[in-house]
C-alpha cells in the first residue's frame, strides 16, 4: 500500500496507536495529507473528539455533607 | 503549602496536614470514582475507601511517585474489584473487535460539550455507552483522556504493557464513540 493511498480505517488506526510519533515521518505526512482532502476522517475525527469532551465536561462535585462524613470517618472533625 | 511537605507533616503525626491532604484530592478522587462507576452512592463509598487506605498506608508511600497517582491507582483497584464481584453484567468483548470504521456510518456532529449539564437525555446516553465498556478498557481511556494522564503514568496504575495501554485507548475511544453515534444518528433523523 502506497503511504499516499490509505483509507480512512487505516488513518485512525495509525493516528491511535502512534500517538507521539515524529510529525515528520513519511508516515505522518501521507496521513495529514490524507486527512486534508478526507471529509469522512475529519467528521470521524471530530466526532472523537467530541466524544472525549463530552466525557470531560461530565463532572460530578462533592457536597457539603459528603465532605463532613467523610473527615467523620477519617476522624478528623477537629482539623477543619 | 507544597505537597511533599504536606505529605511528611502528615506522616509525622500532623492531622491538620492531613486533613489538607484530603480536602486538596477529595473532588479529584470522588469525581473519578464516579466516572469509573457511574454511580453516585458507590463512588462515594470508593472515595471514602480510598483516603481510609491513604490515612493507614501513608506511611508507607515513598514519594517516587506522585500521591495523586497513587490514589488513582487505589480507586481504579477498588472499582475493578466491584465490577469483577458483580459477574452477573455482561461487559462487550473488545479484544478481537474490529475497530475500523463503516465509512457509510459517519455522520457530522453538531453537538456542544459545555452544554451538557443542560441535556439530561445525553447525560443518560453517555452513563450507558461507558456502562456497557469493560472496566478494563473504561479505567484506561479515563486516566489518559479525561486525567490527561501520559500513557506511562497509565500503565503503572494499571499494570499495563505501553502497547496494551495505546491499544485499549484505541479501542476505548471507538467503542464509545460507535455507542454515541447511534445517539447523534437517532437526533439528526
Amino acid at each position: 500500500m502506497k503511504e499516499t493511498n490509505k483509507n480512512c480505517s487505516d488513518v485512525i488506526n495509525h493516528i491511535c496507536e502512534n500517538l507521539g510519533e515524529d510529525n515528520n515521518s513519511p508516515n505522518c505526512i501521507a496521513l495529514k495529507e490524507h486527512l486534508n482532502n478526507c471529509p469522512n476522517c475529519q467528521s470521524y475525527l471530530k466526532s472523537l473528539k467530541l466524544t472525549i469532551n463530552l466525557y470531560k465536561n461530565y463532572n460530578v462535585k462533592v457536597t457539603d455533607s459528603m465532605h463532613n462524613k467523610l473527615v467523620e470517618i477519617l476522624e478528623l472533625t477537629d482539623c477543619r | 503549602m507544597e505537597e511533599e511537605k504536606l505529605i511528611e507533616e502528615a506522616k509525622n503525626g500532623d492531622r491538620t496536614a492531613l486533613s489538607q491532604l484530603v480536602k486538596r484530592y477529595e473532588q479529584t478522587v470522588y469525581n473519578f470514582a464516579f466516572k469509573v462507576c457511574r454511580d453516585k452512592d458507590k463512588a462515594e463509598n470508593t472515595m471514602q475507601e480510598t483516603f481510609l487506605s491513604m490515612v493507614k498506608s501513608l506511611n508507607q508511600f515513598s514519594g517516587k511517585s506522585k500521591l495523586s497517582t497513587w490514589l488513582y491507582t487505589v480507586v481504579s483497584n477498588h472499582c475493578l474489584m466491584q465490577a469483577r464481584s458483580n459477574a452477573r453484567f455482561k461487559f462487550a468483548s473488545l479484544d478481537d473487535e474490529d475497530t475500523g470504521i463503516n465509512e457509510s456510518e459517519i455522520v457530522d456532529w453538531d453537538i456542544a460539550p459545555d452544554k451538557l449539564t443542560e441535556n439530561e437525555e445525553l447525560k443518560k446516553h453517555l452513563d450507558n455507552a461507558i456502562q456497557n465498556l469493560n472496566p478494563e478498557y473504561r479505567i484506561v481511556f479515563l486516566l489518559r483522556d479525561i486525567e490527561d494522564l501520559s500513557t506511562e503514568e497509565t500503565a503503572k496504575i494499571t499494570g499495563l504493557s505501553i502497547a496494551a495501554v495505546k491499544s485499549r485507548l484505541h479501542r476505548a475511544r471507538a467503542f464509545l464513540r460507535n455507542e454515541l453515534n447511534e445517539y447523534v444518528k437517532n437526533e439528526r433523523n
